[in-house]
């Protein structure tokens, strides 16, 4: 068998196949597929295990010192240039690769169980291979060019999926917004990966990158412009990885089905922005200035998401606005230089936020059972409450997802939050106070989540609650207020297809984080061995533990205020802040105006602006027209001769025309 | 390079031996009279009724043109040599200089192939096609050939004779077929492209009679005349005007809204396929290729008028609350991209345009038929009048999905390369100074990001929601029927084969335009009033090299 690593381009290959191949039976034989749901899904997620045993060896591969492989193909061309295609395959893309298939795989998993009424199954896994195969083609794309396809390719999937129910309005919108915004990013990405190829006449990472450092110092290129473009392929990360401002359809996406928001809006697609911001370290490496910008946004970022996650009642929008603060965290370790940090942040991310997610749809699955299937009430968090007894799985590892978001050592969230704030430590002083504080937020918002959730007495049978929350987000249920008094279901322990994907990722959620020890870091010593090294060698347990023990500290007193506010109630937060800084409050409910902007400028204001190019359109310029054409008509007899010799007419303008044309060329000889 | 020189040799084997019988067979002019010839047999067809022999003949007459069309390609077309080739010349008139001369060089021969594709396809749109269906279909076939004709000929005056021919059947398919407002839309028409079309018979005249006593009008002696600047300019201006029209450019597109608004489906995707792309072939052709020096001139407001139509037109889609005129405005806002191609003085630009022209030929008729097909279920074209449809057509939605898709651009499908070529191709272009590219470029990727707000609120507004009850109620809405099914799938097949790998087609044209834009680049060089070389020191600029 060749080695994986020179067959790395199979990888996303099988998914595609799999996607292809039920694709086509969903528009052919539609009836007959969707009777095979058990079949199509165990296939698809065969095909996916197929990549994810590839991943794996190739991974095993590159540990045990495989160089990285790479290999092209013309894929267009003219005159002089040409547009290469092909795949890389280096230690970082191994490593993403290993995670993606099994998160992947995992959530194909958890959908079976989750997804196993809904009469879209089939189509559903479709577009789970589908995405699975673009993210992976993303993580091998050798130059710019090949990762804003697969980039557009994942943005797509993200919009058939944040659309997957789509009679309801609330997806449909999101699922537009979110294509929408990214398209916005995507402006910027496009235009800079276009302005990168005129300056270095390429699209691969490296070369890009020492050929602007040479033009550069040969003064052939003025620094702005560098920077300029350097900021212009950022938008594209800011938009996909959710960075203020352009975060605003990641907490809207949350519309789609529970397992599409742990795997594409939490652990995958949203990394893909860090993952490029990394491939193009040596590129941002060269300017400072837009190492700081990369920074200053990511901080932002960081610090809004955990405010907003402050005060949020839905479940799922909690963790959103949390996925939103960790993106920034990554953002951040980007722009203080320390990539590696931020994939590492990544990974154990991934691991523990795909998780949580998953766990909120274990709940949300049940609740549903009470509720009834509006979004409104199922992921209300004011109607859930002590679930712990009736779903211990859940609550546990859901447990074990908040501790390791928060930073308690020795979980996976611990190591990889305080490599970063200790690099910002170094580089800018007053991110790293503005991410610590925001780690104290994190560990309060994610206990209160776990509290309000888990702990406590069920508050679900509430009607005048429910009807409170149905009125507030304006939802009449006609219909369904029927369904709601049947519904007597009860909460109970999700199926082994949702817990077993939980209970795997708790492991890695736990464990994970010792790979990057800051003394013995394995995963730094695989992506980068040198750098390796000289962390080892440069660390001090004098520097290391004060900076740790603050982190630590900040956390345990996040985590504290939550227990005192929602598990033993001898705070009332409401008294004590809301109702003191009414305004904070306000700002924060309505997640910093921010939304409301976004809707008012740039929706209100593009449609306005369409409609009155469409009405300059329709009264002036075919009014010019459509008077020329009265004026001629009215000119009495012309009238005639157009309706009845259209034929005459016209010859005798050509005959006019010619003989003017002789005219004056016989004058000019 | 040496499988490159052995596929050269074996080429000219095959054409020197066992190809000659094949290679000397008239293929463009039997692909032009035969479906033209077979029209006039349809009128002594014997049934009366719903025309349902007539349309298995019109089908197979489509197919075999197709057919002849696919031979012509394999059997006589090298796709290495930059010149015209299939040629074939018959003195017609010769006291007037008129020449039967047809051939095809790298630009015209993917577009005679996508004439006869979309032509059958449209066929198979029209079955459900019940009134006067003998008529109609006589004048899809003759449409047909007048249409490879205008690829096809290599003689100016026959070229404006085909231009001519392919307006009646144009005229009377949407003036009996149309809508509601089918007589002012089709009057519109007819006065728009006839009357701009006198440019075309005008210049024609002036460029055969320039320079000699005895007229001339075939292109390969066009080519080698010498022009003055100040003739080329009154020539550029007229043909841009004609041309324009037809392609269409901001300001004189109006009366695509109309005729697009009120066509059936069928004639729809002719429109939309093949009719506008004959506008962006003779930009090619005639401007670009004959009239170098005043393309040397012109190219910038090309570019400039390239951007409008982008923006103008994306935005008026997204205000059009019409389904049929929304798509109409949204294939103005790609042609777009053609105008900024053929502007680029680049030979990756240059290619681009020539692309988008095929892939929106594709992806365009696509579309509409797609919208005809709505239509026969909905009865209706207001999008405040639908919505929720996608409980009940799934498989609709699921085609009208991958086709919007493919027209925002979505790489792995045909659009995505094309625009991506032009915009590359332009920016790398040093003909033009920096701060020009840079705006122009960025103003054209505005429409990447208004592309998909009107093609997306559009999907969201016909299928997203809650189902219209009233819709559902008064309306059968059965799914996509296999037949439709076809006709999408055969579209997006070449949409996907494109998008994935452009060689392709791209290959096949690509000498051509090298000489084309090597031709034009010349006429640049030599005019040093309009050289900005822009960044000498800082990218030394490479002429393609061939």
């Amino acid at each position: 068998m060749p080695q994986a690593s020179e067959i790395a381009w199979l990888i996303p290959v099988f998914p595609l196949i799999g996607a292809v191949l039920s694709g086509l039976g969903l528009i052919s034989l539609n009836k007959e597929i969707n009777k095979l749901r058990e079949v199509v899904s165990i296939s698809l997620i065969s095909f996916v295990g197929i990549s994810a045993v590839l991943s794996y060896k190739a991974l095993y591969e590159q540990i045990s010192g495989y160089s990285a492989v790479e290999k092209l193909f013309v894929w267009a061309s003219a005159g002089d240039f040409q547009i290469p295609m092909g795949f890389i395959l280096d230690p970082l893309g191994s490593v993403m690769l290993a995670l993606v298939t099994t998160i992947t795989l995992l959530v194909m998993i958890y959908s079976h169980g989750y997804m196993a009424h809904d009469k879209g199954y089939v189509r559903f896994f479709t577009y789970l291979a589908l995405f699975s195969s673009s993210m992976l083609g993303l993580i091998i794309s050798p130059n710019l060019l090949e990762i804003y396809v697969f980039w557009e390719l994942v943005g797509m999937c993200s919009y058939l999926l944040v659309g997957f129910w789509y009679d309801r309005d609330g997806a449909a919108h999101a699922a537009q917004k979110a294509f929408v915004v990214n398209r916005v990013g995507d402006f910027g990405l496009l235009l800079g990966i276009l302005g990168l190829f005129w300056a270095t006449k390429s699209f691969d990472f490296n070369e890009i990158a020492s050929e602007i450092s040479h033009s550069i110092a040969s003064n052939n290129l003025p620094p702005w412009a560098g920077l300029l473009l350097c900021f212009l392929v950022f938008l594209g990360p800011m938009a996909k990885s959710a960075q203020f401002p352009l975060h605003v359809w990641l907490p809207d996406a949350m519309e789609g089905p529970t397992p599409i928001s742990a795997l594409i809006h939490a652990a995958t697609m949203v990394a893909a922005g860090v993952f490029l911001v990394a491939r193009l370290e040596p590129l941002y490496s060269i300017f400072p200035n837009i190492q700081l910008i990369i920074a200053l946004v990511g901080t932002i970022t960081c610090f809004l998401g955990a405010s907003i996650a402050l005060t949020q009642m839905d479940l799922k929008k909690g963790l959103a606005y949390s996925t939103v603060s960790q993106l920034g965290y990554m953002m951040l370790a980007m722009g203080c230089g320390a990539p590696l940090a931020g994939i590492f942040h990544l990974i154990t991310h991934a691991c523990f936020k795909a998780m949580l997610f998953l766990g909120s749809g274990s709940v949300i699955h049940s609740m549903e059972e009470v509720v009834g299937h509006q979004p409104v009430l199922a992921q209300d968090m004011r109607l859930m409450g002590g679930l712990r007894k009736k779903m211990p799985i859940t609550s546990t590892t859901f447990l074990i997802g908040c501790i390791a978001i928060s930073g308690i050592p020795p979980l996976a969230g611990f190591w990889s939050k305080d490599e970063i704030l200790a690099n910002a430590f170094i580089s800018f002083p007053i991110f790293w106070f503005i991410g610590f504080i925001t780690a104290g937020m994190t560990a309060f918002y994610m206990f209160r989540l776990y509290f309000l959730t888990f702990e406590g007495n069920f508050r679900g049978n509430d009607k005048d609650l429910q009807n409170q929350l149905l009125s507030d987000a304006n939802i009449v249920l006609e219909e369904e207020n029927n369904e709601l008094d049947h519904n007597h279901g009860a909460i109970h322990e999700s199926p082994w297809s949702m817990t077993f994907p939980l209970i795997f990722l708790a492991v890695p959620s736990i464990f994970i984080g010792f790979l990057g020890v800051p003394w013995d870091s394995k995963f730094v010593g695989l992506l980068n061995p040198s750098e390796a090294l000289l962390m080892a060698q440069s660390f001090e347990l004098n520097e290391f533990l004060p900076l740790a023990i603050c982190s630590v500290l900040v956390s345990s007193a996040g985590i504290s205020v939550a227990f005192f506010a929602y598990y033993l109630n001898k705070i009332d937060l409401n008294q004590l802040f809301a109702s003191k800084f009414p305004s904070l409050n306000k700002f924060l409910v309505n997640k910093w105006y921010l939304d409301i902007i976004n809707e008012k400028i740039f929706v209100k204001g593009s449609r306005r602006l369409a409609k009155e190019v469409l009405e300059v359109d329709s009264k002036v310029v075919d009014g010019v027209v459509n008077l020329t054409g009265l004026v001629t008509l009215g000119s009495g007899e012309g009238l005639k001769y157009f309706e009845t010799g259209r034929a005459q007419f016209y010859a005798l303008i050509v005959f006019g025309g010619v003989l003017l044309l002789v005219a004056i060329f016989g004058l000019q000889s | 390079m040496i499988n490159y020189c052995l596929s050269h040799v074996l080429d000219f084997k095959t054409i020197g031996t066992v190809g000659v019988s094949l290679s000397n067979f008239p293929w463009l002019s039997v692909s032009i009279l035969f479906p033209i010839i077979s029209a006039f047999v349809i009128p002594f067809f014997p049934d009366k009724g719903e025309g349902k022999e007539v349309r298995w003949f019109a089908l197979i007459v489509s197919l075999i043109t197709f057919l002849i069309t696919v031979g012509a390609y394999i059997n006589g077309f090298n796709v290495n040599d930059d010149g015209v080739q299939l040629k074939e010349s018959v003195n017609w008139l010769p006291s007037i200089g008129l020449t039967w001369a047809v051939g095809a060089d790298g630009i015209s021969m993917p577009l005679i192939l996508l004439t006869s594709f979309i032509t059958s396809l449209a066929v198979l749109a029209a079955w459900p096609v019940s009134f006067k269906p003998k008529l109609f279909f006589f004048l899809i076939l003759a449409m047909d050939g007048g249409q490879i004709a205008v690829f096809a000929v290599q003689d100016m005056l026959l070229f404006f004779l085909a231009w001519e021919l392919e307006l009646l059947p144009v005229y009377l398919l949407l003036a009996i077929w149309g809508g509601k407002k089918r007589q002012y839309a089709a009057t519109k028409f007819i006065i728009y492209t006839a009357g701009s079309s006198i440019f075309i018979l005008l210049a024609a005249l002036a460029m055969g009679f320039y320079g000699g006593n005895i007229p001339n009008f075939e292109f390969t002696h066009l080519a080698q005349t010498e022009f003055s600047q100040g003739f080329q300019i009154l020539c550029y201006a007229g043909l841009l005007i004609a041309f324009g029209v037809k392609l269409p450019i901001v300001p004189l597109h109006t009366w695509l809204p109309d005729a697009h608004g009120e066509a059936t489906a069928p004639v729809h995707m002719l429109l939309a396929g093949i009719l506008l792309k004959m506008g962006g072939y003779a930009l090619l052709r005639f401007n670009a290729q004959l009239l170098p020096l005043a393309h040397a001139q012109f190219a910038p407001l090309l570019v400039v008028l390239g951007v409008v139509n982008i923006i103008y037109a994306a935005l008026t889609s997204f205000a059009q609350r019409n389904l049929k005129r929304k798509i109409a405005y949204s294939s103005i806002s790609h042609m777009g991209f053609v105008l900024i191609g053929i502007g680029s003085f680049s030979s990756l630009g240059t290619s681009g345009a020539m692309l988008q022209m095929v892939s929106h030929g594709l992806i365009g008729a696509s579309l509409f038929f797609l919208v005809g097909a709505t239509y026969d279920r909905t009865k209706t074209l207001k999008l405040d009048e639908m919505g929720g449809v996608g409980q009940k057509m799934r498989i609709m939605f699921a085609l009208w999905t991958a086709c919007s898709l493919a027209s925002l651009a979505l790489p792995g499908m045909s659009g995505f390369v094309s625009e991506l070529m032009v915009f590359t191709g332009f920016v790398t272009d040093e003909v033009y100074t920096l701060p020009f590219r840079v705006i122009m470029a960025s103003l054209a990727a505005i429409g990447v990001v208004l592309t998909p707000i009107y093609l997306l609120s559009m999907l969201r507004e016909i299928f997203f929601g809650k189902e219209n009850l009233k819709l559902i109620e008064e309306r059968n809405l059965i799914d996509a029927e296999p037949r439709e099914i076809y006709i999408i799938g055969c579209l997006l097949l070449p949409i996907l084969g494109i998008g994935l790998y452009p060689r392709l087609v791209t290959d096949s044209y690509l000498p051509s335009i090298n000489s084309l834009v090597d031709r034009d680049l010349n006429a640049v060089r030599s005019s040093t009033k309009y050289i900005n070389f822009a960044n000498n020191d800082s990218v030394p600029f490479k002429a393609p090299s061939i």
